[in-house]
Order: structure tokens, then C-alpha cells, then sequence
């Protein structure tokens, strides 16, 4: 697992503002749905404006405002920040603009 | 060698056929990162080679390939079982089993966080 790119001392902030994507406190992240959640949330990748220090959970809380559907399997999802799985929880984030953040339902290849 | 074939059936309904898809860049990220690890387990493997099909893959037919070559079968044998334990636990790719009335998206019981969440 990523533990986390870099540690700060200011608190994840709050939310991001209608039309504060180029701020310094909200990121545009590219976000990719798969499988289930692609399903559930009607789409497979769209660019979202979030805080740029947030922990994994206030982001998945985030998504989720967007698509309320996909609430149904926030206990199986885990996420992919620039292809390094992160688990639902308090692992903090450091975003950078056009960073990918994937939804990832339980895995079946092989 | 591996070679997984699709099953016509699961819990007693038909199953008409596969569909997979996957986070392809990391798909193939984790898939090197796993080659890495059998090449620093087991230093006498000469070749490998991971195939995965994607999209529609009819029953019968083969929808991932592991292939390891080495001097000791013991050590192919172990490295091609590491192949597919960890492809199953790790590489973002994903199964819709389709049947007669409906589909189902399928979990591996590998799959690390759904093990360590509960």
C-alpha cells in the first residue's frame, strides 16, 4: 500500500466551492469507475474538483455526493491513487492536479 | 503452465459466457510487478509470460495464460502457482459472469481487501 505521499500538519479541507478548480486548496482529479461502480454510477471516468489534502474516506464521501448510488458498496471498494491501492479510511491524500483516482470493486481476473 | 478455462456452469445455472475488463495500465503494472517478484524468489526462471483475454470469452475457451520456463520444474511450478495466486489477489481486472436470465460480477476470495476489511 501507498501510506500516504506526503504528511502535513493542516487539518483536509472541507470542500470544494462551485468554480474552485484552479485554487489552492481544490484539485481537478480524474476519476475512473469499473465494473460494478461504473454500473452503478452511469459513467467510466470524469474529472472531479476536490480538496487537495483529504483523507481516502472524506474522498470517497466526496464521490459519493456526485453518485449517490454508489453507496451501496462503499465496504467492498478500495481506491487506486495513481495506480497504488488505498483503503476507505483515514490514509491522508496529497492530490496534484490531473492526479487518477480509480474505484475498485472486488477483483476476478485469473 | 496455467491455463484457465471458463466453466459452463455455477451454482446450477448455465453459464452462457465471460465477460472481462480491466484497469489496463495498472493491470499490466501489477503483472510486471509480479514477474519482479518471481524473478527475485526463484533466480533460476528463465522466461515468463502472462496473457489475459479481455471482453467477451466463451465457455470452454482459455481466458488467462501463465507461462514460466526454468532448469527445475519444482521451481517453474511454484513460480507459475505465485503467478496466478497473486494475479487473483492483486491486478485490477474484473469478471461478469453472463447467464441465461442475468449476470453476475464475480469476487475472488484472493482479493486482499475484501479479506482484511471484514
Amino acid at each position: 500500500f501507498s501510506s500516504g505521499r506526503r504528511r502535513h500538519r493542516e487539518p483536509a479541507a472541507e470542500g470544494c466551492p462551485p468554480g474552485d478548480g484552479g485554487s489552492m486548496r481544490c484539485q481537478q482529479v480524474s476519476v475512473l469507475y469499473f465494473a460494478r461502480s461504473a454500473e452503478l454510477a452511469g459513467l467510466r471516468s470524469e474529472t472531479l474538483s476536490v480538496p487537495r489534502q483529504i483523507t481516502s474516506l472524506q474522498l470517497w464521501e466526496e464521490i459519493v455526493k456526485v453518485h449517490p448510488r454508489l453507496a451501496v458498496i462503499r465496504d467492498q471498494v478500495v481506491f487506486a491513487v495513481q495506480q497504488e491501492y488505498v483503503l476507505l479510511g483515514d490514509q491522508l491524500l496529497v492530490l496534484q492536479p490531473g492526479d487518477e483516482v480509480a474505484i475498485i470493486p472486488p477483483i476476478s481476473g485469473g | 503452465l496455467c491455463l484457465g478455462t471458463t466453466r459452463n456452469n455455477f451454482e446450477g445455472k448455465k453459464v452462457i459466457h465471460l465477460e472481462y475488463e480491466a484497469y489496463t495500465s495498472m493491470a499490466e503494472t501489477e503483472i510486471k510487478k509480479i514477474c519482479r517478484d518471481v524473478r527475485q524468489k526463484w533466480p533460476s526462471v528463465k522466461h515468463i509470460a502472462v496473457h489475459h483475454r479481455l471482453g467477451l470469452v466463451p465457455i470452454t475457451e482459455a481466458s488467462v495464460i501463465i507461462s514460466v520456463s526454468s532448469p527445475y520444474r519444482a521451481e517453474s511450478l511454484e513460480a507459475v502457482m505465485y503467478c496466478i495466486n497473486t494475479l487473483k489477489a492483486s491486478v485490477p481486472i474484473w469478471k461478469k459472469e453472463i447467464y441465461e436470465d442475468k449476470y453476475s460480477w464475480k469476487e475472488n476470495k484472493e482479493c486482499f481487501w475484501e479479506n482484511s476489511e471484514k
